[in-house]
């Protein structure tokens, strides 16, 4: 306490954003413990010098910071020891003291000619500013329940897909990918279904404009927005959740520029499951099948062959800084994933500027550019079916090591005579895309209370898509060589305008937005194909003849949106805002075309209130109440009116035709969600913080393309179908364990509980879709399986075994056992699971540890209660259905049928199978439960002193590791399924799954 | 300043609001047409029977309706399980849940539901191109409806047609009606198909190619189901109808072995085939035969699977006259001069290729499966007249189709050679379907419509579960339940009034 006098702190209450020191030293003051820095004294000179350090709290100097005179363009910048030095010629000036990565601090200065300057690095948590809807607010003073993951949390897990890294990394907000292709990005189901046929994705609101392009590694910060009080403003579209995404803008001062690498290898992670060899096939099918021993000299193992160690290498260089004028960022990154199957890989170019100027005190103009070329190589020539079904008994390579082609290889086993390596000689599928988003975005201060703004995009993509078989191959032999190519090109234009004004009236504030917004987009998508190309030769003027018929399509989709929202607060204690939304999509019928929306929020902070101030326990208090109605969009275009395909497949013998196509629904209406939600945030001794929400959410009208009776002459038909209910309960707690010295521990475990119900289907129908694995019955969760019901294996006979439903004269239902399979695949006998492929519950837990320079990370996820409808088994676990392809090793705890008397898990091994034993039933029904270690890290900041002398002003390592271990109970290679309903990868179905890869990276990251 | 502001921000506002609104579009679909325009006009009719007749390529009616109705014959063995449905088809051990019955099912309904709008849409009283254009859909319909009622209704002489068929599907139905239809008897069904044939050769004046249906062609099928329901009189008639007509005529012997591969518009003897392009290829060849461009057998999995063969019985009773032509159609798989088998079954199953579905034009797998062909009409005739025990008319018309096949002398039938046999006039003109008609879905209803068995004795995947796996004898009785299929459960779910078959 030697410079007790010399050091003196000034809290700042009414921005909390950092603590700052200052010494006055011409003043020997008491501390002001008001709510003001303002610092009175004499005015003895008209201009001045004004000198001083900056450090960091930790007392090391700052080099670099930005000070700027407020209001001027006069300013520096803080030497390498953190002085500075800065004539003054207005006293009572405020200064800008800025550093990336710190909070800024404005100072005025009335006359004080020393100032040393500690700057607190950004204190995130509560007074993290975030950006909800159309608005920036402090997560403190919100009404909505949403989770911010910023970079460096988001990045820990190596990907170039955003869903990747989002995984369990916010209570509610569920990831799940289908597969661990690098080019498949996982989908995202925030809070529940709550939609049958309309899409489940959130709305991707990227730097304030609805849609655009990032890359993670621009990525400053995502914003996830749950319920209606912040997602309502997107109206329609905000049914699934909003993520907002914002990329880096420069910060003013000394330019930096960052270099980041990351480098390591993948794995297949193919769990407990194993394939049979040579041997344990033989001895397998001999109790079946007369095989040949001879089939034993070969023992290829055909998953080694289809996959292999990945390489994964991650480059980015970014530059950003600026003057108190004009900052900017910008960045390139090149991202390269290999798949651990063979020839499957994602490479990606991104190009990032972004840049923002103050045109002159009142408007402000930004530019954002984005570029993101990507070539993705897909696996093709039915690799990874290959590598689960091939026969172990048939040789990969020849004597010479060449690959054997199957086709002409006459002791072939397997039942497709395909060797993939034989066709990857030659054959490829890739995609490339060049995609491009440019936002111009001004802000004009029309009064002091008044903004005018005008965000505006153009997104500018194009694509192209090429399969080529060649002849040599089994793919392309039949026609001589095969050639596909498709053709994407799409463009959108949004403009998005906007009114705020903002006033306060003591302890009165009001901000009232309005806003009037236009999208429209065009997509037209093209294809050929040709056949009879020479060998090696793959563009479509070498192809003598067409394969299939040329197609094209195009089409256009308009939206339109005025909104009005109101927020008021009372003394940063009370807080109301309410919105209204109309807005207008080309996407539905003429008679609904338009529809309105409404959202009304509050939330009470009561750790303002006198009776909680100052609580050393309770440091923070607030509850929050939200409800309204939003809309879903997601359905594809012209859904309600019956329709006439004119496309080639209604043509006959060359002349053009007109088939009936779609059957119409003009009463076809929009999908309304009704939603609340009820959420309380608090922190305790400033060490805890803990948000839990409550919510009920409940989708009416839903839109669901309703199978028909094939009588009617249509498939489908898209219809208001009912409604379905979401509720739940999700907090997130984070604990700061150990904080302050050299040792920091901090934890997170958030965790999301939702039950999903549906409560009335149209026309008091019981279910939709019967006999359908996952129907839609009025009471039961729409993820709950419908079955015929596995009743084991006879011990007599080894014979399949399923419960028979049977109905007596009495009308008393009893249940018998059956070996028919028919008999059961009944409406009467399919049986309510109560099984459900959406989990129970799902999650995520984090420690980080930090000692000095170290820094140790572990991050697992998991998701409790969901089943797994196993249906790759139907090829490889089928009791002898298939001779011809390999076979599953029996899992722990099963077993097969062999003699009567055996209580067998399996029944007993038939060529051509046991009685349709391998037929869609509950047998392949798998717990699909699962917790992930998904991410470990170890990383090291090298000491500022050692870095500077090679020239950079920080730099760091790291060693990390994905997806090292998975608990699970489920026999296939990975228990990780798709939890949405739509999209490439079905609900809660597992087939021949690509497994995800566990990753071993190294990364290096340094900063000039 | 306020006010100019003020100026500012309305102006602005105003702007902004005006081009917002007018941004409120709607846009059309380009592959579709709404549906209050496609049918509108009567130049709208001949498109839209274009469509109905295209909905006639899709798979789901051509290569699930294919295999639904000649697998389960004594002409084909399958040498080897396959993960497809379609095993079942050939092993009798079929599933509420098929994927082939529920496809074909659904799109032989659609067709009909296609054919319903335009029937609907042109009165008895229009122009004589929109009554031809009509009688055609009238054909579609009854088409479809006869091939559903003899996949999913037991054969017509089983208990006089009072068996369940399958729903009638008329035009003019409402919403309602069309969810809950049920199951109309055999007979009911054979009525309304030959009430719609009639309607339609009333109605059809032109004579189009054999791609689409005309006069003759109504007429030809009416023979085949009066056939079906044993009217023998009635089929008599209509096939003379068709053979009087000469509009068509036998193809050559000379020309004979390339009927499939000819552009189907050119075939003299074709009746009625539904024409796929060289781009619409069907698939139904994939199953049957591996081959380069110039029908050279190769090995499975090179142009097709080729796992589906000419039955060993059908080898063995075409062998008997080396010079038949009619075992052009089947190409044996030869490496040097040595027939290969499949090895996937014991006793092995030798691969006996059909060509009948492949080189359209010269075109790997491309087929225009043929409906109706004057072979079969006079066919139809020979067993309407043997039935009417006029033996000689009969055993002319068989030997016309033996001749033309390259048969003479004592190849050809007479009374007394088929007596020598010991075989009846029936037997003879079926054997002689079994024959000609090879491979082109008629054999399993050849029989069972006749009460006949059917008997397997070859190699095939239809013993796979026999003891000893060396029986490899199948015997199927026209009784058995199986010789139809059971209606899609997925159908019953949405309609409780289908009512299931044992």
């Amino acid at each position: 306490m030697k410079n007790k006098f010399s050091k003196i702190l000034y809290r700042l209450v009414t921005s909390g954003v950092a603590v700052m020191s200052l010494l006055p030293s011409a003043l020997n003051a008491a501390p002001d413990n008001g709510t003001t820095n303002r610092i009175s004294q004499r005015i003895n000179a008209a201009e001045f010098t004004v000198k001083g350090t900056v450090t960091s709290a930790e007392k090391e100097a700052l080099p670099g910071v930005t000070i700027v005179v407020k209001g001027t363009s006069q300013g520096t910048t803080s030497d390498a020891n953190g002085n500075f030095s800065l004539s003054i010629s207005t006293p009572g000036s405020t200064l800008i003291f800025s550093f990336i990565g710190y909070a800024t601090r404005e100072v005025v200065v009335d006359g004080a000619k020393t100032l040393d300057i500690v700057l607190e690095s950004d204190v995130k948590g509560l007074d993290e500013v975030v950006v909800v809807g159309y608005s920036a607010k402090k997560l403190r003073y919100l009404s909505s329940s949403v989770s911010t993951i910023n970079n460096e949390k988001l990045r820990d897990v190596t990907s170039n897909e955003l869903p990747n890294l989002l995984q369990g990394k916010a209570p509610g907000v569920v990831v799940s990918s289908g597969s661990g292709d690098p080019t498949k990005a996982a989908s995202i189901v925030i809070r529940g279904a709550g939609t049958i046929s309309a899409g489940t994705s959130p709305l991707y609101v990227v730097d304030g404009n609805i849609d655009g392009t990032y890359n993670p590694v621009d990525v400053e910060s995502i914003t996830v927005l749950k319920d209606v009080a912040a997602t309502g403003l997107y109206g329609s579209r905000a049914a699934n959740g909003v993520i907002i995404v914002n990329t880096k803008m420069g910060k003013a001062g000394k330019t930096e520029i960052s270099v980041n690498n990351t480098l390591g290898f993948a794995e297949a992670s193919s769990g407990k499951f194993k394939l049979m060899n040579s041997q344990q096939l033989y001895d397998y099918q001999s109790s079946f099948y007369p095989r040949d021993p001879s089939a034993l000299s070969t023992n290829t193992n055909w998953w080694n062959e289809a996959f292999r160690t990945a390489f994964v290498n991650n480059h980015n260089i970014s530059a950003s800084g600026g003057t108190d004028k004009t900052t900017y960022y910008i960045s390139a990154n090149y991202y390269k994933e290999q798949g651990t199957v063979v020839e499957n890989d994602k490479t990606g170019y991104n190009f990032r500027a972004n840049m923002k100027s103050h045109l002159t005190s009142k408007l402000t103009a930004s530019v954002l550019f984005n570029g993101q070329y990507t070539k993705d190589n897909y696996q093709n020539s039915n690799t990874l079916y290959d590598a689960y079904v091939n026969l172990p008994f048939d040789p990969a390579y020849d004597a010479n090591g060449a690959p054997v082609d199957g086709r002409y290889y006459p002791k072939w086993l397997g039942r497709d005579r395909e060797n993939f390596l034989q066709s990857l000689q030659y054959n490829y599928a890739n995609g490339k895309s060049l995609r491009t988003s440019l936002d111009v975005n001004l802000d004009y201060d029309l009064t002091k209370n008044i903004t005018l703004s005008s965000y505006n995009r153009a997104n500018f993509s194009n694509g192209s898509t090429v399969t080529y078989y060649d002849r040599r191959t089994k793919q392309g032999g039949a026609n001589g060589g095969e050639l596909y190519n498709g053709n994407t090109n799409a463009n959108r234009l949004l403009t998005s305008n906007r009114i705020r004004y903002s006033e306060d009236f003591g302890k009165h504030s009001l901000t009232v937005l309005g806003v009037a917004e236009a999208e429209t987009s065009y997509n037209y998508y093209a294809t050929v194909s040709g056949k009879g190309l020479p060998a090696g030769h793959d563009v479509m003027s070498v192809a003598t003849n067409v394969l299939t018929s040329p197609t094209a399509y195009s089409e256009q989709v308009a939206f339109r949106k005025f909104l009005g929202q109101a927020d008021y607060s009372y003394d940063n204690r009370y807080f109301l805002v309410g919105s209204f939304v109309n807005e207008f999509s080309s996407l539905f019928g003429k008679n609904n075309s338009s529809a309105n929306f409404y959202q009304l929020g509050a939330s009470w902070v009561l750790s303002n209130e006198n009776f909680l101030k100052n609580n050393k326990t309770l440091t923070f208090a607030k509850i929050r109440l939200s409800h309204g109605i939003v809309g879903n969009a997601t359905i594809p275009n012209f859904a309600s009116l019956g329709l006439y395909s004119i496309s080639q497949s209604a043509s006959y013998a060359g002349l053009p035709g007109a088939s009936p196509f779609q059957k119409g629904n003009p009463d076809l209406t929009w999908e309304k969600i009704k939603s609340s939600n009820i959420g309380a945030d608090i922190s305790l001794w400033n060490r805890a913080d803990l948000s839990i929400d409550v919510y009920n959410k409940t989708s009416d009208d839903l839109l669901y393309q309703k199978p028909l009776t094939a009588t009617t002459g249509y498939s489908y038909v898209w219809v208001n179908a009912g409604s379905v209910r979401n509720r739940g309960v999700e907090f997130n707690l984070t604990t700061r364990n150990f904080t302050g010295g050299d040792f920091t521990w901090e934890t997170n475990l958030n965790m999301a509980f939702n039950r999903n119900k549906i409560l009335e289907l149209s026309n008091g129908a019981a279910t939709f879709a019967p006999g359908n694995r996952l129907p839609l019955a009025a009471g039961h969760d729409m993820g709950e399986y419908n079955l015929p019901i596995w009743a084991g294996v006879n011990p007599e006979n080894g014979d399949p075994q399923w419960e028979k439903l049977v109905t007596d004269a009495n009308g008393v239902i009893t249940k018998e056992l059956t070996n028919v399979y028919s008999s059961v695949q009944t409406a009467q006998s399919r049986q309510f699971t109560g099984k459900s492929a959406t989990p129970k519950f799902t999650g995520g837990f984090s420690n980080t540890f930090s000692y000095k320079g170290f820094t140790v990370s572990a991050f697992f996820n998991f998701v409790y209660g969901s089943w797994v409808y196993n249906d790759s088994r139907f090829y490889f676990d089928n009791d002898g259905l298939y001779e011809s392809y390999n076979a599953m090793v029996l899992a722990k705890g099963w077993s097969r049928w062999e003699k009567p008397g055996d209580v067998a898990t399996h029944p007993k091994p038939i060529v051509g199978g046991n009685k349709d034993s391998n037929q869609s039933s509950s047998r392949y029904l798998e717990d699909g439960s699962y917790i992930r270690l998904r991410n470990v890290r170890v990383g090291y900041t090298i000491p500022a002193r050692a870095v500077k002398k090679i020239g950079f002003s920080r730099a760091n390592i790291f060693l990390s590791a994905d997806n090292l271990w998975t608990g699970t109970k489920f026999s296939g290679t990975d228990p990780e399924v798709s939890f949405a309903r739509e999209g490439e990868f079905a609900l809660g179905l597992s087939s021949i799954k690509y497994p995800i890869s566990r990753k071993f990276l190294l990364g290096v990251n340094f900063t000039l | 300043m306020i006010k100019f502001n003020s100026i500012k921000l309305f102006l602005t506002l105003g702007l902004i609001t005006m081009f917002s609104a007018s941004c409120e579009q709607y846009f059309e679909p380009t592959t579709t047409i709404d549906e209050t325009t496609a049918l509108a006009n009567e130049s709208d009719v001949q498109t839209v029977t274009i469509g109905t007749y295209s909905m006639l390529l899709h798979a789901n009616y051509t290569t699930s309706g294919h295999y639904m109705m000649e697998y389960p014959s004594d002409e084909i063995a399958q040498g080897q399980i396959s993960s497809n449905d379609l095993t079942r088809l050939y092993r009798y051990t079929h599933i509420n849940t098929s994927t082939h019955a529920t496809n074909f099912w659904s799109q032989a309904y659609k067709v009909i539901a296609a054919a319903n709008k335009v029937i609907a849409f042109v009165p008895d009283n229009a122009s004589a191109e929109l009554k031809q254009l009509k009688g055609e859909n009238l054909f579609l319909r009854a088409m479809v409806h006869f091939n559903l009622v003899r996949m999913f209704g037991r054969p017509y002489p089983q208990n006089s047609g009072a068996n369940p068929g399958v729903p009638i599907l008329k035009e003019g139905m409402s919403d309602a009606d069309v969810l809950t239809l049920s199951r109309s008897s055999v007979k009911e069904v054979y009525d309304f198909v030959i009430s719609d044939l009639l309607s339609a050769a009333a109605l059809m004046g032109s004579t189009k190619t054999n791609i689409y249906a005309s006069k003759e062609v109504a007429y030809a099928l009416l023979s085949k189901i009066y056939l079906f329901k044993e009217d023998n009189e009635n089929a008599l008639k209509y096939a003379n109808l068709v053979i009087d007509s000469k509009r068509y005529s036998l193809l050559s012997s000379s020309d004979y072995p390339s009927y499939f591969k000819m552009a189907t518009e050119s075939n003299k003897e074709t009746i009625f085939a539904v024409r796929h392009t060289n781009v619409q290829i069907a698939g139904i060849g994939t199953m049957y035969i591996s081959s380069d461009q110039a029908g050279n057998p190769l090995g499975q999995g090179v142009s097709g699977w080729a796992e589906l063969y000419a039955s060993k019985k059908y080898i063995d009773f075409i062998a008997k006259y080396p010079e038949d032509l009619r075992k052009s159609f089947v190409t044996p798989y030869n490496i040097s001069g040595v027939l290969q088998f499949n090895q996937k079954l014991t006793p092995a199953t030798p691969m006996y290729y059909i060509n009948k579905f492949t080189l359209q034009e010269n075109v790997i797998n491309a087929s225009s499966p043929v409906y109706l062909r004057l072979a079969d009409i006079y066919l139809i005739r020979a067993e309407a007249n043997a039935k009417l025990g006029k033996q000689e008319a009969a055993i002319t018309d068989v030997n016309l189709i033996r001749a033309r096949a390259g048969l003479s002398g004592t190849a050809l039938h007479t009374a007394a050679s088929i007596t020598a046999q010991g075989k009846t006039l029936l037997e003879t003109v079926l054997d002689e379907r079994y024959v000609e008609l090879a491979f082109e879905g008629h054999r399993i209803y050849d029989l069972f419509r006749n009460n006949m068995p059917m008997v397997r004795n070859y190699p095939g995947t239809h013993a796979q579960n026999n003891t000893p796996t060396t029986d490899i004898r199948q015997t199927v009785l026209p009784t058995d339940p199986r010789v139809v299929y059971y209606i899609p459960q997925a159908e019953i779910n949405q309609n409780s009034k289908l009512t299931q078959n044992p």
